[in-house]
């Protein structure tokens, strides 16, 4: 009986994630030992996984500014060496005190609310325990309808191609991860009424091209549990602007495992940053137009 | 799409919430070591430590380090003859480590392994007599590595490994250690 309701929810959870591998995704397979670089391993083909991500986004050096993202995400393994995803994001934003002329344009607060779709798959081509080095891409086409800087109604459409390398060093008690990546996106911000005078708010389609790279280490000091630093590197460029921005994060990372679940708890900080600035900003040391100072990020992850 | 659906991303994290699995025992010692040798009328404690020595040559021989100092040993007898030596052991697993037991041959040949303890997500299977089998006859002579002569298991390719590795280590321990003994 209970295999029986064990193949219907894998041919239910095939039904709903199996078209995502027609368009393509981006969620990180298996069980993620970092908050936001990931691994080279996927699931085991008809084994799922349930992700809950709450990313918290604080401070821009002036005013007020919190906004918090939420990804719940299922994911299939497919056959062993692939595995697709469907996520929904959600967010709440609170600010106030700050302007930023072309980014953030008036104060804004609203509670959780759905912020957009995301589709993905990871494919495997060598494996971190058997091959001296692990090697997997992550391909993810993600609609958003709000910004996630300033909170206003804005139609995204993005791909990210990832390639996620790793390696375990003292029987698997060392995991070494690295990351490369590249996003594409097409944004359509809409228009926003009684704007400030002179204020800039394009509404023309845009486009911009991102491209990131990041590492991990973690360390497995007792059973179950794992203490880790990881650090990621972005620059983003678009049409209008050139480089808009680049940022280098890095943190703390603390992860729990056990037969059937894990969590995992990072603190970001941006330690350097550059490209635009806002008028008046007191930092020239960081970007803090489209990031915070600092992030911090809880994923629980669910096997069945 | 502008209404605040506040509690909704509490209700996966609450799905989440599921009660931490405790590592269980499938064999205890006394068991497996009936598993392995059922013509054994008596198993004799063979208490082992290894010295620096014995350690660096385990490693060159086998490829893997030799953590442990003391290693549990029992030897296999029945009618005052020896029909081989049973160890158990500890390998690194994903979340914990995984107990397993191995019987070997005075020749240095794999009569079988057991699993004790496998806490894992996945690879349930180490558990399975068909992948055990896989280092039944195995000696150092043999290339006893995951992916060539033992197969893997998805899902579960680092326990695996260190299981493979592990039965290897302990060939060479039986060579370095307990040849003369």
């Amino acid at each position: 009986m209970e295999g029986n309701k064990g193949n219907m929810m894998r041919r239910l959870l095939a039904g709903l994630t199996l078209p995502a591998a027609l368009l393509a995704q981006s969620a990180h397979a298996d069980e993620n030992l970092f908050g936001y670089v990931a691994g080279a391993e996927t699931l085991p083909k008809g084994s799922g996984e349930l992700y809950q991500w709450v990313t918290s986004r604080d401070d821009k050096g002036q005013g007020t500014y919190h906004a918090i993202n939420t990804k719940t995400e299922l994911e299939y393994g497919v056959t062993d060496r692939f595995s697709t995803s469907a996520s929904l994001k959600m967010q709440s934003i609170d600010t106030h005190g700050l302007i930023i002329d072309g980014y953030l344009p008036k104060a804004e607060k609203y509670g959780l609310r759905p912020s957009g779709v995301e589709l993905g798959m990871k494919y495997n081509f060598l494996k971190p325990a058997l091959d001296p080095i692990g090697l997997a891409t992550y391909f993810s086409v993600n609609y958003d309808w709000l910004d996630p800087h300033s909170g206003q109604d804005k139609d995204t459409l993005s791909m990210e191609l990832k390639l996620l390398a790793q390696k375990y060093f003292m029987e698997g008690r060392l995991i070494w991860v690295g990351n490369l990546g590249m996003e594409s996106t097409y944004a359509d911000r809409a228009e926003i009424d009684n704007l400030p005078a002179g204020f800039d708010w394009p509404t023309d389609p845009e486009m911009e091209i991102e491209f990131k790279t990041g590492t991990g280490l973690s360390y497995r000091f007792v059973d179950n549990w794992y203490i880790g630093a990881e650090t990621v590197y972005e620059t983003e460029f678009e049409t209008e602007v050139g480089q808009e921005r680049w940022s280098v994060f890095l943190g703390p990372t603390l992860h729990y495992a056990s037969k059937k679940w894990w969590a995992t708890l990072t603190w970001f900080k941006q330690v350097k940053g550059g490209g635009e600035m806002y008028a008046g900003q007191q930092d020239h040391d960081l970007h803090l137009v489209e990031k915070t100072e600092q992030e911090v990020r809880l994923k629980l992850g669910y096997n069945f | 799409m502008n209404r605040d659906w506040q509690p909704l991303w509490l209700v996966p994290a609450v799905a989440l919430v599921a009660p931490a699995a405790h590592g269980t025992q499938y064999l205890t010692t006394t068991q497996a070591q009936k598993l392995l040798f059922a013509d054994a009328s008596r198993f004799a404690e063979h208490p082992l430590t290894l010295t620096d020595a014995q350690k660096d040559a385990i490693r060159k021989l086998s490829g893997v380090r030799q953590r442990q100092d003391s290693q549990p040993v029992w030897s296999a007898m029945k009618d005052g003859e020896r029909l081989g030596w049973f160890i158990v052991d500890d390998v690194v697993g994903k979340h914990e480590y995984i107990t397993y037991a191995a019987a070997l041959s005075p020749q240095g040949e794999v009569i079988g392994v057991e699993i004790l303890n496998y806490r894992e997500t996945h690879g349930g299977e180490v558990r399975q007599a068909d992948w055990r089998a896989n280092f039944a006859g195995k000696s150092l002579q043999d290339t006893l590595r995951l992916g060539r002569d033992i197969p893997n298991i998805s899902g579960a390719t680092l326990s695996c490994r260190n299981l493979t590795d592990g039965v290897r280590r302990l060939l060479a321990l039986q060579q370095v250690a307990l040849r003369d003994a």
